[in-house]
């Protein structure tokens, strides 16, 4: 497959991408670093890619295992500005932005790793999947998932 | 609202930010700023550097006829040669490219991994190599600051003391000099890293 079609098979799944960076990087810089990164790092795999997944599911490997590899900033992530950013001209599609944001948010306050758990279960793998991307127990995600999903709820309370 | 309605949301979202960069990406003008990456670069330095100082070295062999000095650069030049054969073989078995095929845990542990064997080379190199490239600084230095020999030099208590005393501060604090300069790079990601394989490893039921 050509650089074109890598591309073009990314821009499909970019989705991917944005949600998993919005989730980790501190500030719109590292947003960008962290997304070039990803890009980088998919096009280098890509020889590797077999065709025996998904390359939605091969693209989600590549963007956690990045992101939690690469050297992040510190600092804690400032996401109150966006809130205030949402025009409320259309009610109902701005409710639903502000709660997308507010789970975003609420996701963004759990320890790292549990962030990719969440995402993964949100995005539709299920336990066996997310064990097998994350190198864990099957039991393990069913308790770590319970537990996330716990604190999310309080979160947003 | 179910969350997952609420995640998917942010799917059909675009993000301002990236839009602009998915437009036109330049695959081959982006740089990879993983820290395997960056510590395979580090050794390619390393080495290049190890090869002109153990040029310098062979110079120093043949061009002061000490046999003191003659024999602490002689080991330091080995220990050169050792360093340089640790970094290609280092620079070998790094693989900055994220792998698609290891777990998330396993990809940690391997970053982690690499890391840590990166900076106990750099330790080890730090105390075995500064006691003779001191040692042997100092008499070269000596030798021909006062326009003496070597045997003459080092004929004083008050000098052979002096050497102790450099040998006894300059080893520690280069030891110590090597893990500052890698805990100021790599220690906020190496804790972190560590951190997150903790968190993903803990509680298995």
């Amino acid at each position: 497959m050509s650089e074109r079609d890598f591309l073009a098979a990314v821009k499909n799944n970019q989705g991917i991408i944005y949600k998993l960076v919005g989730l980790y990087a501190a500030d719109t810089e590292e947003k960008k670093d962290l997304y070039q990164e990803v890009l980088l790092q998919a096009w280098k795999s890509w020889p590797s890619f077999r065709g025996d997944a998904k390359f939605s599911t091969w693209l989600y490997r590549i963007c956690l295992n990045t992101i939690l590899t690469q050297q992040r900033k510190q600092k804690k992530i400032n996401y109150q500005e966006r809130l205030d950013d949402i025009s409320p001209t259309i009610e109902s599609t701005a409710i639903l932005k502000e709660d997308s944001l507010r789970l975003q948010q609420a996701i963004r306050r759990l320890a790292e790793t549990d962030r990719a758990i969440i995402s993964s279960h949100l995005d539709g793998y299920n336990n066996g999947e997310i064990a097998e991307m994350m190198g864990i127990g099957l039991n393990h995600v069913a308790v770590k998932l319970h537990r996330i999903k716990q604190q999310i709820t309080t979160i947003l309370k | 609202m179910s969350l997952e309605k609420q995640w998917q949301h942010i799917n059909e979202q675009e993000d301002e930010d990236l839009s602009a960069l998915m437009n036109n990406p330049q695959l081959k003008k982006l740089t990879s700023h993983q820290p395997l990456q960056k510590i395979k670069n580090n050794l390619l330095i390393n080495m290049a550097w190890g090869i002109g100082i153990a040029v310098c070295y062979v110079l120093i062999l043949f061009f002061f006829p000490y046999w003191q000095v003659r024999l602490c650069i002689g080991i330091v030049l080995l220990f050169t040669l050792w360093a340089i054969s640790t970094a290609y073989t280092q620079y070998k078995s790094i693989q900055p490219t994220v792998s698609s095929q290891n777990s998330l845990l396993a990809e940690m542990k391997r970053h982690h991994a690499s890391m840590i064997i990166w900076m106990k080379t750099q330790e080890r190199v730090a105390l075995f190599i500064y006691p003779f490239s001191t040692a042997g600084g100092f008499m070269l230095g000596g030798a021909i600051g006062s326009g003496r020999s070597v045997d003459y030099f080092m004929s004083k208590p008050v000098v052979q003391i002096a050497l102790v005393i450099s040998i006894a501060i300059l080893v520690p604090l280069a030891y110590w000099f090597a893990k500052w300069l890698f805990n100021k790079s790599f220690g906020k990601h190496l804790k972190t890293l560590g951190e997150n394989i903790q968190e993903l490893s803990s509680d298995e039921v």
